[in-house]
C-alpha cells in the first residue's frame, strides 16, 4: 500500500517548467524526505500533494485518492505544516488548536481529548492558555506541527519544518517529528534543503534538482554508494594532471573522481591505504600534492556528486529563471 | 449543506476572536466616525435652514447622526476584508484550504464576521451620538436599525472580501477602497438632503444603495421621511444587493484562492 503515488506529475508555469515529470511512490508508514535547493520544484510538488496547485499533466495519488478528482477526500486525510508558521499570535495555544479541530471537522466530543494528546505530545500543556505571541519560535513550529496532527491524518506534510530555527532547536523538532511517527504510524513526506534534517530523519530521500528527481534511496544507501571514505587533494598545476587522474582511476577502491580546477575529491573505500598509493602515483608523475584529506561522506556530497552543484548553490540559471516567474506572477 | 454552516460559523468564530483580542483596533475604527459626528457635525449646525427646506425639523447633527452611522458600518465593513490578504500571505488561507472545509465558506465567514463587527462599531457611534444630545423619539427603533446596518454591511463585506481576493498586493486592495468607499459615502444624503444635489449627481445618487439605507435608518430615527421612498422599497433594494454581494463575494472567492498567490 503507498501513501503517496505519482506518474509524470508535472507542473509548468507558462514557459518555466518547476516540476518535470517526477514518478515516485511512498510506502505507508515512511518518513521520505524531499531534497533539494531552493526553487528545485520542492513546494510546488508538495502544493500539488495538498490540493493548493493543479498539475499541468501527470497524476498524483495521495492515501489513495486522486488529488485533481478527489482533492476533498485528499483534505480529509492530510495534515499539512507550512514553512512559516501559520499559528495565530493573538489566540492562545489551545484556541488555535481549536480552530485547527473545528477545520478538520473533528466531532464535537472527541475535540478536547485530541487537544490534551498533542499538547502533551509536543510538551506545551503549560503553556496552552498564554496567548502565542509570547511563545518562541520553536514551540511556534512546534504548536503548528500539532495542528497538523489533530485529525490523525494518513500523511503528514512538512514543508522544511526547521527552516528558520537555531540548531538546538531544530533538533528538538526532529525528535518531536520522530515522536509523533511513533505514536500515529503515519506516512510523513518532509521537504528540506538541510542534508543534515534529511539524514536525521528520514527513511528514504529523493533528491530534486531542477525539477526532476536525480536519485531516490535511504541516506545510508546513497552515502555508501560514493564509498565510505572522501579524499580530497589539491595538485599544482602539471602538464601531467591527465595521466595522473587516469592513474588514480586505476586503483581498485576508487569510486569515482570530482574534479574542480586543481582540487580533486575521490570517493573510495578502504581510504588509508588508497593514501600512499596517491602518493606513490604522484611522486612517479613528479605532481606535488599541496594538501590532502580524509572524510565520511556527508549527505552533502551524495548531493554534489549527483547534481554537479552544491546545495546552497543559488547561481544556477534555472533558480533566477524560477524566481524571475515568481515575481512577475506577484505583480500581476 | 449542514457542514457549509458549521465551517461558516468556524470562520466567523475564528474572525471574532481575532477582533476581540484586538482591543485597540475597536478604537481605531471609531476614530475617523467620531471625527466626522463631533466635528462635521457641530461646523456644519448652520445650515439647519437648508434641511429644514427638505421639511427636516431638528438639529443638523441629528439629521447627519444616521449617515455617520452608515459611514461607520462602510468603513468598517468596506475595510475587513483585508485580512484575506493577510491570511494568504502569512498562510491561514492555505491551511484551510487544505481542510476539508468548503471555500465559500471561508468567504461566508468572513463576510458575516465583518458585518457583525461592522454593527458593533456602529453601535458604539450610537452610543457617541447619543451622549453628544442626539435623540431617539423611539428608542425600541434601535433594533430594526441594527438590523438594517448588519445586512447592508454584509453587501460591504461581500465588496471587500470581492476585492481583497481579486487584489494581489496591499496597494492594489487600499487604492480599490479608496476609490470606492469615500464617493459612495458622499454620493448619498448622509450630510445633506438628496434635494439639494444637482439632478445629474441625484440620479447618481439614487443608483447608491447607500442612498436607500441612510434614508431608512433616517426615517426609523428621526421618523421623518424623505425622497419619498416607501420603507419596503428600501429594504427590498438593500436586500438585493446584499444577495448580489454576497453571491459575486463567495464566487469569486473560490475562484481566486485556487490560484497560486
Amino acid at each position: 500500500m503507498y501513501s503517496i503515488e505519482t506518474k509524470s506529475l508535472t507542473k509548468s508555469f507558462g514557459d518555466l517548467v518547476a516540476v518535470n515529470d517526477i514518478s515516485f511512490s511512498v510506502k505507508q508508514g515512511e518518513i521520505f524526505g524531499f531534497l533539494g535547493p531552493n526553487g528545485a520544484g520542492k513546494s510546488t510538488t508538495m502544493m500539488i500533494f495538498t490540493t493548493l496547485l493543479k498539475p499541468t499533466s501527470g497524476k498524483a495519488m495521495i492515501a489513495g485518492f486522486d488529488v485533481m478528482k478527489d482533492a476533498k477526500h485528499v483534505r480529509e486525510n492530510i495534515g499539512f505544516v507550512q514553512q512559516e508558521t501559520t499559528v495565530d499570535e493573538y489566540l492562545t495555544g489551545r484556541e488555535n488548536l481549536l480552530l485547527q479541530a473545528k477545520l478538520n471537522h473533528i466531532p464535537k466530543n472527541e475535540i478536547n481529548k485530541r487537544i490534551d494528546e498533542v499538547l502533551d505530545l509536543i510538551e506545551l500543556s503549560d503553556k496552552q492558555d498564554q496567548a502565542v505571541v509570547t511563545y518562541s519560535g520553536g514551540m511556534r513550529k512546534r504548536l503548528d506541527i500539532a495542528g497538523g496532527l489533530l485529525h490523525h491524518p494518513k500523511v503528514l506534510f512538512l514543508d522544511e519544518p526547521t527552516v528558520g530555527l537555531d540548531i538546538q532547536t531544530r533538533r528538538k523538532i526532529w525528535q518531536y517529528i520522530k515522536k509523533i511517527h511513533i505514536e500515529f504510524e503515519m506516512t510523513i513526506f518532509v521537504t528540506t534543503h538541510y542534508m543534515e534534517e534529511a539524514d536525521n530523519l528520514c527513511d528514504r530521500i529523493g533528491i530534486i534538482d531542477g525539477g526532476k528527481i536525480q536519485v531516490i534511496d535511504s541516506p545510508q544507501n546513497m552515502k555508501n554508494a560514493l564509498g565510505n571514505e572522501i579524499i580530497s587533494l589539491v595538485v599544482e598545476d602539471n602538464n601531467n594532471h591527465d595521466s595522473f587522474l587516469v592513474e588514480l582511476k586505476k586503483i581498485e577502491f576508487i569510486k569515482k573522481i570530482n574534479q574542480d580546477d586543481s582540487k580533486l575529491i575521490l570517493f573510495t573505500s578502504n581510504g588509508t591505504e588508497v593514501i600512499p598509493k596517491i602518493f606513490q602515483i604522484s611522486s612517479d608523475l613528479g605532481i606535488k600534492i599541496i594538501t590532502i584529506s580524509l572524510t565520511q561522506p556527508t549527505l552533502d556530497d551524495v548531493f554534489i556528486s549527483y547534481t554537479g552543484h552544491e546545495i546552497r548553490d543559488d547561481k544556477s540559471k534555472f533558480n533566477r529563471k524560477i524566481e524571475h516567474a515568481k515575481m512577475k506572477r506577484l505583480r500581476a | 449543506m449542514n457542514s457549509v454552516m458549521y465551517d461558516t460559523y468556524t470562520i466567523f468564530w475564528r474572525e471574532l476572536k481575532r477582533y476581540k483580542k484586538s482591543r485597540s483596533g475597536v478604537l481605531i475604527r471609531l476614530i475617523q466616525p467620531a471625527i466626522w459626528i463631533i466635528v462635521v457635525g457641530n461646523i456644519f449646525s448652520e445650515t439647519q435652514p437648508l434641511i429644514q427646506s427638505v421639511g427636516f425639523e431638528g438639529e443638523y447633527i441629528e439629521f447627519m447622526a444616521p449617515g455617520v452611522i452608515i459611514l461607520t458600518a462602510i468603513f468598517t465593513s468596506i475595510f475587513g476584508g483585508v485580512n484575506t490578504l493577510w491570511d494568504r500571505r502569512y498562510g491561514f488561507m492555505n491551511k484551510a484550504l487544505t481542510s476539508p472545509i468548503s471555500r465559500s465558506a471561508i468567504a461566508l465567514g468572513k463576510m458575516s464576521a465583518i458585518s457583525l463587527i461592522a454593527a458593533l462599531q456602529a453601535s458604539l457611534i450610537i452610543g457617541i451620538a447619543l451622549a453628544i444630545g442626539v435623540t431617539f423619539p423611539n428608542p425600541l427603533m434601535i433594533i430594526p436599525i441594527m438590523g438594517i446596518v448588519i445586512l447592508f454591511s454584509l453587501g460591504f463585506s461581500g465588496i471587500s472580501v470581492t476585492l481583497a481576493a481579486t487584489a494581489k498586493s496591499q496597494e492594489t486592495f487600499w487604492g480599490m477602497i479608496n476609490l470606492l468607499g469615500m464617493p459612495l459615502f458622499m454620493l448619498s444624503p448622509a450630510l445633506f438632503p438628496l434635494e439639494l444635489l444637482p439632478d445629474w449627481l441625484a440620479v447618481v445618487a439614487k443608483l447608491n444603495p447607500v442612498t436607500y439605507t441612510v434614508l431608512l435608518v433616517r426615517e426609523l430615527m428621526t421618523g421623518v421621511s424623505e425622497g419619498g421612498i416607501p420603507i419596503l422599497i428600501s429594504v427590498g433594494i438593500i436586500f438585493a444587493f446584499v444577495v448580489a454581494m454576497v453571491a459575486i463575494a463567495s464566487y469569486v472567492f473560490t475562484r481566486e484562492v485556487n490560484k497560486p498567490f
